[in-house]
């Protein structure tokens, strides 16, 4: 009798998660250490990070220091892993922010921090995994988008364009990395339930929450939900899926 | 920040004329104060202050002066 093999076995890859300190980051770490992935998680609070590295499976994880704004020092800093570690099969993007404004309040510096973090981030992680010796046999890129570039918000609306970059970059840098051998994709959650989520309940009346939980048929989510995605998408069980964007919603866009 | 500076952010995020609000307004004589300043005012006190306002508090509030209780802790009189 064969046995059993799991298709999302990771077991001796390489993988880099970013915001690996909270939320989806953390939950994605764990869930690939889980799969048998050596993780280097990646994040601005130290503290934290030593937390989520503590908290997963498996050895050989460790934890670096580093921050995504400082957007021309991600490629040497992904070339520098590399070069030590060596060639890293997976990345897992998960940084980001929301910070929800309508249009009238919003400026340059808002705009330029939004984009810079959740889009200009991204791109130098893929400028940086392309580059000679980074990227081991059956690499993929895993970016965070969000079905706010799918569906407009109101009083959130820097946040969505940023999403929705992500995403056109997704299908851009899945077209121009092919010949790296680097496949590209997009996960794109709705609410689920991190700090990030917190924080923006709380501001919400218990009503009101109530009213925005009644678009969720399934409920919101759960960090696990997402990794679980990018697990998949960073595995061999997706090695013919380029340059989407996975939706992870609990039906949320289907009604 | 002041009182008197988080009033006159408290004008620029509503659009309003400088030195136009004192503390006393109401809130619902000032056609500016919709569902979009609310989150334009949430945004404000989360980035000049660092504090996320509380829903039920803010949902309460009647006047200006009640905005800027919500961030009282933070603000020098």
């Amino acid at each position: 009798m064969t046995p059993a093999v799991n298709p999302m076995d990771l077991t001796g890859r390489r993988v880099l998660v970013t915001g690996a300190s909270s939320g989806i980051g953390r939950a994605a770490a764990r869930k690939l250490a889980g799969l048998g992935a050596t993780v280097i998680a990646s994040a601005r609070d130290p503290v934290r990070l030593a937390a989520t590295v503590e908290s997963l499976a498996g050895s050989g994880h460790e934890s670096v220091g580093f921050d995504l704004s400082a957007i021309d020092a991600i490629a040497p800093f992904v070339q520098k892993l590399a070069s030590e570690r060596g060639a890293l099969a997976g990345i897992a993007h998960c940084a980001g922010i929301q910070i929800g404004k309508p249009v009238r309040v919003t400026d340059q510096a808002f705009m330029d921090q939004m984009f810079r973090i959740n889009v200009e981030s991204g791109l130098a992680l893929a400028r940086g995994f392309r580059q000679r010796g980074v990227a081991a046999p059956g690499a993929s890129l895993v970016l965070l988008s969000s079905v706010s570039a799918l569906v407009g918000q109101a009083g959130n609306v820097v946040y969505c364009a940023s999403k929705g970059a992500v995403l056109a970059a997704t299908r851009a840098l899945a077209v121009e990395l092919l010949r790296d051998s680097i496949r590209v994709n997009a996960v794109l959650p709705a609410l689920v339930e991190t700090e990030m989520s917190e924080r923006f309940r709380a501001t919400m009346t218990e009503a009101q929450w109530q009213a925005y939980l009644a678009r969720y048929p399934m409920g919101i989510g759960q960090p696990e939900d997402v990794a679980n995605a990018v697990a998949f998408l960073l595995s061999d069980a997706s090695r013919w899926i380029n340059g989407i964007g996975l939706v992870i919603d609990g039906g949320v866009l289907a009604g | 920040m002041d009182s008197q500076a988080f009033l006159r952010e408290l004008e620029l995020t509503l659009e309003l004329p400088v030195d136009s609000l004192q503390g006393n307004e109401q809130l619902a004589d000032i056609p500016e104060w919709d569902s979009l300043a609310v989150i334009s005012f949430i945004a404000l006190v989360d980035e000049k202050l660092g504090l996320a306002v509380d829903g039920e508090a803010l949902a309460n509030a009647l006047t200006v002066g009640d905005l800027l209780a919500l961030a009282q802790e933070p603000l020098a009189a």
